[in-house]
């Protein structure tokens, strides 16, 4: 492997001396103030009311991941380019503009605002050494060339907040022969624009040295979920799939009931959701409106089990999508053959695709156990004490174009619940050739939203059903709640499994016992 | 752009539809869809064989429900609003059965397959059938089945409005397969269906556009809340060529076989339907691209169907959606939320307020097979933070000018005439870019890149923005695409917001393996200053 990236790296060198210093257009874009947020939130609090400015930086390139038969696979994929120390610790890597706009240091204290910093970012000299999104080319590629996961680096976002994403096309140093561009597609974005879509058929492309920068305003709160668009069959099968889940206000109430909440946000006609619908002229109830008003109630906000402010899924109004722990787990399948043809530099065929791993995050069991972590060390330079290296395990890291190893699937699907608790379980299926189907053995599941919508009719009834499976096809996503509150049905020390009845995906490739399956403890 | 005057703009907006016609017969471009079918009390179909044809050459052996050469049906919409329109004599998917709530409704259907497919019928799910004339058939009972150059009738009560399948009831592993489906439309009863505020018609007319709207009132459903402005009919369904190919060899060597005592003739066919291996992928009976051709093209005599949905901001359009075949398809819409209305035709209403709807809100509408959904899609922009028509208070350019006043819902909804009618005002004049070097407005978040590091796409307007206006003030007349006329959304005429719609089964985007391909179409959100015709 080690020699393939020597020649490689010389391959990717001869390509850039020809092109010469034009070749590359690499920036990031996350200003620290815009007209709709013109006060920079406080770090100590950096959700505020009305929201805020996050940002982000990925890489399109390639890199490889480890399937839980040790089989190495190779991707099309999505790194990291900021937030790396919290990509490492499987957070949302999506971070304030004032912690992207610190320029990324890999020796900096776990957790500070530098290990979680824009790679590449460097004063402006042509701003009197500002930081105005210029970045240095170098650092970009050192970290960026074969730094891909699987999935693709995590996201999530509060109502109100605006979202840059930077993409930064450092190209596919196994595929030299490819010019493949890379896009983002903010998979169910309500009333998205076409331009920031993501689809290259109907917008644009980034060409391996570009930089772009995507713009939202945040959506409606749910879980959504990311994926490249160019040549879909071939980049979602390669691994282009990531995470991408969108808080609610109704997390920033501080006083009053949650009803009261609701009914505040029918005063803005942006955020009000039962009027505000085209279709006639007068007060129209908006027919795409998943948050009505439910029956008037009391309820106010609580702490949960580990004693701070509730938080919930969607503005539900009565608190019903209240959880104590979260878990965003992605279904995915990987076909080893197509995945082989696609790093050997031959054309895949795409109806004869067949799935033969089958991935909760990115890991296949027993990998989906694995919660080592990454170290994330100050230990100094140099290739064992790096950021990002597994602590003690030799698994879910790649090796980048630098040198250094990162990690490649940093998400565990563990589900630990507190005893008598409720975990919310944020569901994306980006398999792109089988429906698959999840289930619970034991703990039900409540399902209370579909599409990243509430389940709740337009009189304001919810919905939510329990059932012990869910199924899902390549671009559908499922919230549900495994409610353990029942202490004497779920005590503490109990295991149960999350996994699939599509028995045939209950292996990694030949090896039986694998594939799509996880385990619940409760704690 | 800036520079012109006023009245040279006024003029331009004015000749646009000239010059979309002119663009549309040069290049094929833009042939919308509206959701085209037979009218009537009584139907008279044949089931026949003939070749379908696939985007990548091959014309695939099919079966298929058309109409008997004597019966000439009434068409919805009719041909003086469709020009072309036709019913021949197998078609894939079968012709669109439109029909009136409580009508009572006779289809008889001719068996006119080769004699060695044996019977066939027509199941119509959600109806309580009466079959005469035929013979007894495993689904369709004692007489519903039509025997080879034989005919059954079929009649039945159109029970409740909404979208419904049909498909053969006989033998149909093989015969679906083959392509005998179709779908049924049941229009509410003028005397129940609702009084639509039809706000969206105003604009249309505004701006001399025509309805294609089956319905008279612009209600889906017996049930105000299923007023729209505009429909599609999606059918779904996949072919695997080689039992197509297994099916016409038998069917060539039955009735060329000359029987000897050793070697008697085969009368029946034996295709195999398993193992399973679709590598066809087809939205009303075609793939992309041909699904965005016009509805009664004359290259695909045996697929007058399309899928190429057009909208204005602010539209509601209804998405009549089947699952044919034997697959689901994760059906992406992009662009918004689909609010299911029915399955099957049954509306899904709240328990506690029956004006109130409680079908899901779904980006993803998988069609199963035998399903049928009807659903709302709009867009509206609302929420994007920038202006989607790039006005810009400072310009010369009246059109760049133009007001925004907000209903009580935020959308400028004053003027059905205006450009920017439906336009979301909170993001009124609000910039996106932060130095733009065209004439929009600036001070925005972002920094648009040099596109010399972009690729763009054939569907892409030229600009971020909405509209031939608003992308020539943004980037010239003919955008930052490829020279005009050579891609599917000019910035010069339509410069309309593309949306795929595609299986998320991504693999079924494409054709026998070719990509892009399959299950994959665009919608196009277009401003005002064009005018979206359905007649292609």
């Amino acid at each position: 492997m080690r020699k393939v990236y020597q020649v490689c790296v010389s391959v990717l060198l001869v390509c850039f001396a020809i092109v010469a210093a034009n070749a590359q257009s690499f920036r990031v874009q996350c200003p620290l103030t815009t007209l709709m947020h013109p006060t920079p939130p406080s770090p100590a609090s950096p959700n505020p009311v009305g929201g805020s400015i996050k940002c982000q930086q990925i890489s399109g390139g390639d890199g490889y991941a480890t399937m839980a038969d040790g089989t190495q696979t190779y991707l099309f994929a999505f790194g990291p380019l900021s937030g790396l120390n919290d990509i490492a610790k499987g957070l949302p890597g999506t971070q304030p503009a004032a912690v992207f706009m610190t320029p990324y240091d890999p020796l900096a204290a776990a957790g500070s605002a530098a290990s979680n910093g824009a790679v590449g970012l460097v004063p402006d000299p042509e701003a009197n050494g500002a930081y105005t999104g210029h970045v240095d080319t170098r650092e970009v590629m050192d970290v960026g060339v074969m730094n891909g996961n699987m999935p693709a680096p995590m996201m999530a976002i509060d109502e109100d907040d605006e979202f840059f994403l930077t993409l930064s096309n450092v190209g596919m140093i196994m595929r030299p022969d490819l010019f493949e561009q890379h896009t983002v597609h903010f998979h169910g974005y309500p009333n998205a624009s076409s331009f920031y879509d993501g689809v290259p058929d109907a917008s644009v492309a980034i060409n391996i040295g570009g930089s772009f920068t995507y713009y939202y305003l945040a959506p409606d709160a749910g879980t959504y979920f990311w994926h490249c668009h160019i040549t879909p069959p071939e980049h979602l099968q390669m691994g282009m799939v990531g995470q991408l889940y969108v808080r609610p206000r109704q997390n920033r109430v501080t006083s009053g009931s949650l009803y009261a909440g609701l009914v505040a946000q029918q005063s803005d006609p942006r955020t009000s959701c039962p009027n505000s619908g085209p279709g006639t002229t007068g007060i129209t109830t908006d027919i795409l409106c998943s948050t009505p008003l439910p029956p008037s109630n009391s309820v106010t906000r609580t702490t949960n089990k580990s004693g701070n402010p509730t938080l919930y899924a969607y503005n539900d109004g009565d608190g019903s999508t209240a959880y104590d722990v979260e878990y965003p787990i992605q279904i995915h399948g990987f076909d080893p053959n197509f995945h082989f043809v696609g790093m050997t530099f031959n054309p895949e065929g795409f109806a004869d695709m067949k799935d033969k791993y089958f991935l909760l995050n990115g890991r296949s069991y027993p990998d989906t156990l694995n919660s080592i972590g990454y170290q994330d060390s100050t230990l100094g330079p140099g290739n064992s004490d790096f950021v990002g290296q597994p602590r003690g395990s030799s698994a879910f890291y790649t090796q980048d174009a630098d040198g250094v190893q990162r990690p490649s699937q940093p998400l565990p699907t563990l589900i630990n619940i507190p005893a008598g608790g409720r975990a919310l379980l944020r569901i994306s299926d980006l398999d792109v050739s089988e429906f698959q189907t999840l289930a619970s053995l034991g703990i039900p599941m409540q399902v209370i939203a579909i599409n990243a919508r509430l389940l709740r009719d337009q009189a304001g009834n919810n919905l939510y059903y329990n059932t012990n499976s869910i199924t899902l096809g390549g671009g559908e996503s499922i919230d549900v709640i495994l409610d353990a509150t029942n202490t004497t049905l779920y005590p503490a020390g109990s295991v149960f499994y999350l996994y699939t009845p599509n028995l045939d995906h209950l292996s990694n490739d030949a090896e039986n016992f694998g594939g799509l399956m996880t385990e619940v403890h409760i704690n | 752009m800036s520079a012109m005057t006023t009245k040279k703009a006024i003029s331009m907006t004015r000749l646009l539809p000239l010059v979309m016609v002119v663009v549309t017969l040069l290049f094929a471009t833009a042939a919308y869809a509206a959701a085209p079918g037979i009218t009537g009390l009584t139907f008279s179909l044949t089931a026949q064989a003939a070749y379908i044809t696939q985007p990548d050459g091959n014309m695939v052996y099919s079966w298929g429900y058309g109409c008997t050469s004597t019966y000439t049906p009434t068409f919805n919409p009719p041909g003086t609003k469709m020009p072309g329109a036709n019913c021949p004599t197998m078609q894939v998917p079968g012709p669109t059965l439109i029909v009136t709530e409580g009508q009572s409704i006779t289809v008889t259907l001719t068996n006119n397959l080769p004699a060695a497919a044996g019977n066939t019928s027509i199941l119509f799910p959600g109806f309580q059938v009466t079959a005469t004339n035929g013979v007894a058939g495993l689904l369709t009972g004692p007489t519903g089945d039509a025997p080879t150059n034989g005919t059954v009738t079929y009649t039945f009560t159109a029970g409740s409005p909404g979208t419904r399948a049909y498909y053969s009831g006989t033998q149909s592993d093989l015969q679906v397969e083959m392509g005998l489906y179709g779908a049924i439309i049941v229009l509410p009863d003028p005397a129940k269906a609702p009084t639509c505020a039809n706000a969206n018609l105003a604009a249309e007319q505004a701006n001399s556009e025509v309805d294609y709207r089956l319905t008279a009132n612009g209600a889906a459903f017996d049930h105000a809340a299923s007023c729209y402005d505009r429909e599609y009919l999606f059918q779904f369904s996949e072919m695997d060529p080689v039992i197509h190919t297994q099916a016409e060899q038998q069917v060539a060597a039955i009735a060329h076989c000359v029987p000897s005592t050793v070697r008697p003739c085969p009368t029946s066919l034996d295709v195999h339907t398993e193992p399973y291996h679709p590598a066809y992928f087809m939205i009303n009976g075609r793939s992309m691209p041909d699904d965005m051709d016009t509805n009664y093209a004359a290259q695909y005599p045996h697929q007058p169907y399309n899928g190429n949905p057009h909208m204005h901001p602010g539209e509601l359009v209804l998405l009549r959606i089947i699952g044919q075949g034997r697959w689901q398809h994760p059906f992406h819409e992009h662009g918004n939320h689909v609010r299911i209305l029915a399955h099957d035709g049954n509306l899904i209403l709240s328990a506690t307020d029956p004006s109130k709807l409680a079908g899901p809100l779904l980006f993803t509408t998988t069609t199963t097979p035998g399903v049928a959904m009807d659903g709302i899609f709009y867009w509206t922009g609302k929420g994007l933070n920038w202006d989607i028509y790039g006005h810009n208070p400072n310009s010369s350019d009246p059109l760049a000018k133009l007001p925004c006043t907000p209903d009580a819902n935020g959308y400028n909804t004053g003027s059905p005439g205006a450009l920017n009618y439906y336009e979301w005002c909170p993001d009124h004049n609000k910039a996106l870019e932060k130095a733009p070097f065209g004439d929009v407005a600036g001070n925005g978040p972002v920094t648009l890149p040099d596109s010399n590091i972009l690729t763009n796409g054939a569907w892409f307007g030229g600009s971020a923005y909405l509209g031939p206006n608003a992308t020539g003030r943004a980037v010239g007349p003919t955008g930052t695409t490829p020279p005009s006329g050579t891609i599917a959304n000019p910035p010069g005429s339509e410069a309309g917001l593309a949306f795929m719609w595609h299986s998320h089964n991504e693999r079924e985007i494409t054709t026998n393996n070719i990509f892009p391909g399959g299950m994959m179409m665009m919608m196009l959100v277009d401003s005002r200053e064009f005018q979206i015709n359905e007649s292609f």
